[in-house]
């Protein structure tokens, strides 16, 4: 057993060392790449966990129907983060709703209209915000929770609205709102519930409830010249193991409604994520290729910095050689130099990475995600820079002449 | 005599028709011009001749450093040129210890990891590395210099460093470039010592070096002129006695000088 490569790890320590400012520079290249590619991954890990954890977090039995067949990705799908399609008309109908409803093991289903409009209160301060025309079940599909008063209600008259605290805090200045009255299109509608404040701008209603008005589904209807557009329906099922067998049944009532035509779709789990992360995908592939560039560029440096360390040390592979080293023992120990540049910097790279994801999270509504694949790629993408850009000068050096190198005077 | 008893041990080094070209075309020159020439087990050759006679080009060959040759070499009954480049590390690591004629320390490692250098490529723990240096540094009268760097010491301690990484590995074959050219002879006589110590103990030592005096260690004596054995001792048939023999180069006052001081040592000694 040749105990050769903790020598060579011993002797890069020390050759590293010995040109501390040379080997710091050569690691930032790396670093900064590696940072940036740490910091898309983890914020854009992050806001995609975000919509999927709250479908876990309702105990997995949410699915969503929305118009339109699942597409690829496409740049316009990206557009049109995050609420569904707002002017095209919706393939949904009431009587799909109805269809639903009476499904095996559907418990809960609220269809959803987006409308946005203007909300303003007595005293005349207006705010533009999302207006959802829904019903009573979205309280429970939505997992919304009212902190005063109550949730929309059948029995009451349809313009009764419910306000998110944001949004009344934004019209009222408090959240003390029940039983004021807001303008919204033109029409009154007396606030009879204040919900609970949820911090969660990206779920899969693609709607901020903080932010937004709830109102009834015929109220919606009336205010949007009387055509009701359903641009998503939640469907909850009794337990999480039925919800499989009723996204079938769903898919089928439904297809028969619309006379075989798959102009909708059924969505659960990470698949309501996936526009989001889409999006996010679309954000980090675009920002990873410039870290990218970073990280060749930095490759590109350390190669260089090799080469000159090969260089300088000609005379060091002739002595080396004369005393019995083996060309493989001269590439190992110049490619373990710089893979100790890269990952070196790799490292530094990914705890910088972390702490910059951190600061701009702190602007952001989530936290930047914790996983061992981004970890992975950090070391991984550093490993696979360090041989790419170290083979090179490794070689060179070990194919240098001893006779000659030990001829060059330092 | 004791050399000649050690004459008939196994050859260790077969050189035939060796040839050494550097250049080419009209710059074309033979460093080494057609040698023959049998190295047994045990035997302390010295090689003397002027300047620029192909000593050392005759060292890197033996050395296994410099593979580009016309010519036969076997090491150890093995054609040299059959070997592969990792064999021949391997027996540069195993068997041969080199002492070069410009030190050839690491300027970055200091003296003991310096010393340690050839047990790294033979696979030696760092632990046992750095016992078997410190042990041939002690030998060598530096123990004190152990955590020194090269630029820290003497042209004498420097070479006395360089001495001991040759011998770390315990080599059977030792190839040494004027390994007392920069010493004083309070220091060329440790040195010399110690490689006489060597010799003793069965190894080979080839030994280049422009001081006669050195000459009275060594078992037989070869004289190179223009890439050519001029004399040897060990040939039957050269006449052994050195009067006869045409001066080397072109100072036979400078040699008449050095005989002289040779004279006076030996009546010293």
């Amino acid at each position: 057993m040749r105990f050769l490569f903790i020598n060579h790890i011993q002797n890069a320590k020390q050759s590293l060392r010995s040109n501390r400012m040379r080997s710091n520079l050569t690691m930032l290249g790396i670093t900064i790449g590696v940072a940036s590619i740490t910091t898309i991954l983890a914020l854009s890990g992050g806001a995609s966990k975000i919509v999927s954890n709250q479908v876990d977090a309702l105990g997995g039995n949410i699915a969503v129907i929305r118009p339109g067949a699942q597409t690829e990705t496409t740049l316009q799908d990206l557009s049109q983060f995050p609420a569904p399609q707002h002017f095209a008309a919706s393939t949904l109908t009431i009587n799909d709703v109805n269809t639903v409803k009476v499904i095996d093991h559907v418990s809960a289903v609220a269809p959803m209209m987006v409308l946005s409009g203007a909300v303003k209160a007595d005293s005349g301060s207006s705010v533009n915000t999302a207006i959802v025309a829904s019903t009573p079940a979205l309280e429970e599909t939505g997992n919304l929770k009212v902190q005063d008063g109550q949730f929309l209600d059948d029995k009451l008259s349809p313009y009764t609205a419910v306000i998110g605290p944001q949004l009344s805090v934004d019209v009222f200045g408090t959240e003390n709102s029940i039983g004021k009255t807001v303008t919204i299109k033109g029409q009154l509608f007396t606030i009879i519930g204040v919900l609970k404040r949820q911090n969660n701008p990206i779920n899969y209603n693609g709607v901020d409830f903080d932010e937004s008005v709830i109102i009834s589904q015929a109220a919606g209807q009336a205010l949007n010249q009387g055509s009701l557009q359903i641009q998503q329906i939640d469907v909850q099922s009794d337990t999480v193991g039925n919800l499989n067998q009723a996204i079938v049944d769903i898919n089928k009532a439904i297809l028969k409604n619309h006379t075989g035509e798959a102009d909708f779709s059924v969505l659960s789990g990470d698949q309501i994520a996936q526009p989001t992360n889409r999006l996010f995908a679309a954000i980090a592939g675009t920002t990873t290729a410039i870290a990218a560039i970073s990280l060749l560029v930095g490759g590109i440096g350390i190669m260089n910095i090799m080469l000159v360390s090969v260089a300088e040390r000609t005379r060091e592979i002739g002595i080396r050689k004369a005393l019995g080293a083996s060309n493989q023992d001269i590439v190992t120990q110049f490619l373990i130099e710089s893979l100790a540049l890269s990952i070196g910097g790799g490292i530094g790279g990914y705890v910088i990475g972390y702490l910059v994801a951190f600061g701009i999270s702190s602007f952001l509504p989530f936290f930047p995600v914790f996983t061992w694949e981004i970890g992975l790629v950090a070391i991984g993408v550093s490993l696979f820079i360090g041989t790419l850009f170290g083979i090179y000068p490794a070689i060179r050096a070990s194919r240098k002449d001893p006779i000659d190198a030990l001829r060059q005077y330092d | 005599m004791a050399n000649i008893k050690r004459a008939k041990t196994e050859p260790v080094i077969v050189l035939r028709d060796l040839k050494k070209r550097f250049g080419i075309g009209d710059a074309e020159h033979y460093a080494i011009n057609g040698i023959d020439l049998t190295i047994r087990k045990g035997e302390f050759i010295a090689i003397m001749g002027p300047s620029g006679c192909g000593k050392t080009t005759l060292l890197n060959i033996l050395g296994l450093l410099d593979s580009k040759i016309e010519g036969e070499y076997d090491l150890e009954d093995r054609p040299v040129a059959s070997l592969s480049a990792g064999r021949q590390a391997r027996i540069r690591s195993q068997q041969i210890g080199f002492i070069f004629q410009s030190f050839n320390l690491v300027s970055r490692l200091n003296v003991i990891d310096n010393v340690a250098l050839p047990l790294v490529y033979k696979g030696t723990t760092r632990l046992n590395r750095e016992k078997q240096a410190s042990a041939i540094l002690h030998n060598f009268h530096l123990g004190e210099r152990e955590y020194y760097m090269p630029y820290q010491l003497s042209g004498g301690q420097t070479q006395r460093v360089a001495i001991a990484r040759a011998l770390v590995n315990n080599p059977s074959i030792i190839l040494a470039d004027e390994p007392t050219g920069n010493l004083d002879s309070q220091s060329s006589h440790i040195i010399m010592e110690e490689l006489s110590d060597l010799h003793k103990r069965g190894n080979t030592i080839i030994m280049v070096t422009h001081n006669p005096r050195l000459t009275t260690y060594a078992s037989r004596v070869i004289t190179m002129l223009d890439g050519k054995i001029d004399t040897d001792t060990a040939a039957p048939n050269r006449k052994k006695d050195t009067e006869d023999k045409k001066p080397l180069g072109k100072t036979p006052k400078k040699r008449r000088k050095t005989k002289a001081k040779e004279a006076q040592e030996e009546v010293s000694l």
